[in-house]
């Protein structure tokens, strides 16, 4: 378990990470979901006691990192896939780190093979794919079977079976108890990965709660409407805290109002209704909406970039 | 499952051996020998030792058969006790201290470099730990780098000055004296060295600072004007090996404690500070 209050890191004059609270719980992947720049590496690094936190505290399993006794028995962490001296063999590189516990070379060996790197185990971590160097930092995040596991972005520059690989991985690791913490600025991979989301925009938690609930209840739950009597139906649902676009000239999209309740209307009023869609938002949507205020980089297009996009459309 | 799950949760802090000590200072002589570069300048160094005392005792040789026809110089040497070529092994120390003075940087700016040190202070967050086992790692190889290379380049040394009828006794109190002085010495550098890197974290930093302290800080202060200069310029590190070695006392140098002292001093604080910064700055 990761308990975080009041965690806040200031480098002069930006608040990187600014007061979050949050529990990571065992038993589940919790995804730590949040644009570039939005606090999430530096919250992982203050976990690990790699950087002192300018206020606030953080604990694993009840006690501040640097306090237990084996620390890689406890946490296992990838922070960065380039936290290697690049000149060493990735078998070497792990061993230096086993040695510091006593984990003995069949763990090594056995690491190396969990995370499909035995052909290139003796080669030097300079000719690493960058996919090959996150499997690298997830081997040594396992060394020491630790109760805790935290990945940074771990499916950067995976190729597509890797990421089930990790995917599957975590949920693995999760079921048997441990406590799996894992970033990504990816929504899309996180609704396939995670259990639990905390969302972090600019420093500040957005949200914290179980996926379901995210997609559900940011995202406003909308129906799809076909009817041949649109501006009746229109006039009909007008009401407190419901909306009504038009989509297309007998095609609505209504909100604030569940389908039994569209369909009651008219069936009141004698509107024929032959289409009732819920739309389900995805979190993806949810993740904009959370974060569209945000963003610290936005992207901005041109319009002279779309015209040649809009005259190959026609 | 849930069982399992418990299992776990009790069996926390009890799993197995945590980051003594003894295990750092293995893990960080692993980190050591398998870097091919730091077997490349470990061998250099020998190599380079080797080289300049052969070279030395060749020139040495020469000098004293000239030495020989002038009765005067002749007289000057056997003054001396005939022990000219005593130096002779030791001859390329300022070479060796310039790479393992580097070796010592790039140890511990390497880590920082290429991101290596959150691997090594993830594992060991306490971390004095691995700067003090690195220390020992670097110190100790310096050490026993210099002292054997100087031992072979004593070997290699003996058949050219017989050749020249000069007298090298390796087993001497000065040759011993010599080998162990300097080796000492070499491991002192190499540790200001390693609290250079750091301290700057950077390469490149840390070698600059290094080759400022022990090869340009000597000639600036000698060619500043005034006493102050003349007088500091004794208390660089570079120039504590002389009066160390040196059979007798030379006027107008330090004493051989008054040497180690400051020797001493040299490495403590810039290893004090490199502790200090380690401990306070985010890595």
């Amino acid at each position: 378990m990761i308990e975080a209050k009041g965690l806040t890191k200031v480098y002069g004059e930006k608040t990187a990470v600014g007061g979050v609270s949050f529990t990571v719980q065992a038993g589940r992947v919790t995804g730590f979901l949040g644009p570039n720049g939005a606090g999430k590496s530096t919250t992982m690094r203050m976990i690990m006691g790699l950087d002192t936190p300018t206020a606030g505290s953080v604990t694993v399993n009840g006690e501040p990192f640097a306090k237990h006794v084996a620390p890689l028995r406890e946490i296992g962490a990838l922070l960065d896939a380039k936290a290697v001296h690049t000149s060493r063999t990735a078998y070497n590189h792990l061993l230096a780190m086993a040695a510091t516990h006593s984990i003995p070379k069949s763990r090594v060996r056995e690491v190396i093979e969990m995370t499909g790197l035995g052909e290139v185990a003796k080669k030097k971590v300079k000719g690493f794919s960058l996919g090959m160097g996150q499997r690298l930092g997830i081997a040594a995040a396992l060394l020491g079977d630790p109760q805790t596991i935290i990945l940074d972005e771990p499916v950067n520059g995976l190729d597509p079976e890797g990421v089930v690989w990790v995917r599957n991985l975590v949920k693995y690791l999760a079921s048997e108890g441990r406590t799996v913490f894992l970033s990504s600025h990816l929504m899309s991979e996180m609704a396939l990965t995670a259990d639990h989301l905390i969302v972090i925009g600019r420093g500040k938690i957005i949200a914290d709660a179980p996926i379901a609930e995210i997609i559900t209840g940011k995202g406003q739950a909308r129906t799809r409407v076909r009817t041949d009597q649109p501006e009746r139906l229109m006039q009909l649902l007008a009401g407190t805290g419901v909306s009504v676009e038009v989509q297309e000239r007998e095609l609505l999209e209504v909100s604030g109002l569940d389908p039994r309740g569209i369909a009651r209307t008219a069936l009141d009023n004698q509107v024929m209704v032959y289409e009732l869609t819920p739309l389900q938002a995805s979190l993806e949507e949810a993740y904009m909406e959370l974060t569209k205020d945000e963003v610290e980089y936005h992207s901005h297009i041109t319009t002279g970039a779309s015209v040649p996009v809009q005259a190959g459309g026609k | 499952m849930s069982t399992t799950t418990l299992d776990r949760k009790s069996m926390r802090n009890s799993v197995g051996p945590g980051p003594a000590f003894h295990r750092v200072l293995n893990s960080e002589f692993i980190k050591f020998r398998t870097l091919l570069s730091t077997l490349i300048l470990l061998a250099s160094t020998a190599l380079v030792m080797v080289g300049f005392a052969a070279l030395s005792a060749w020139g040495t040789g020469q000098f004293a058969e000239q030495a020989a026809r002038d009765p005067e110089a002749a007289a000057a040497i056997a003054a001396q006790g005939g022990d000219i070529a005593v130096t002779i092994p030791t001859s390329g120390i300022a070479f060796a201290q310039l790479i393992l003075g580097s070796l010592g940087v790039l140890l511990m700016s390497s880590e920082f470099t290429t991101g290596m040190a959150r691997s090594t202070f993830a594992a060991v967050p306490k971390r004095l730990s691995p700067f003090l086992a690195k220390l020992i790692v670097v110190m100790v190889s310096a050490f026993l780098l210099t002292a054997v290379s100087t031992f072979i380049a004593g070997l290699v040394s003996l058949p050219i000055v017989d050749n020249y009828d000069l007298k090298l006794d390796l087993s001497s109190s000065q040759s011993v004296k010599l080998l162990l002085v300097n080796s000492i010495y070499v491991a002192a550098v190499a540790a200001i060295g390693m609290a250079l890197g750091t301290i700057v974290r950077n390469s490149a930093g840390g070698i600059m600072s290094l080759v400022g302290l022990f090869f340009v800080a000597p000639i600036a202060f000698q060619l500043i004007p005034g006493d102050f200069f003349v007088e500091a310029r004794k208390y660089l590190p570079g120039n504590t090996i002389n009066p160390m070695t040196a059979v007798e006392h030379v006027p107008d140098t330090l004493e051989v404690w008054q040497a180690a002292l400051v020797l001493g001093a040299w490495v403590v604080v810039p290893v004090a500070l490199a502790m200090v910064l380690l401990k306070k700055r985010d890595v």
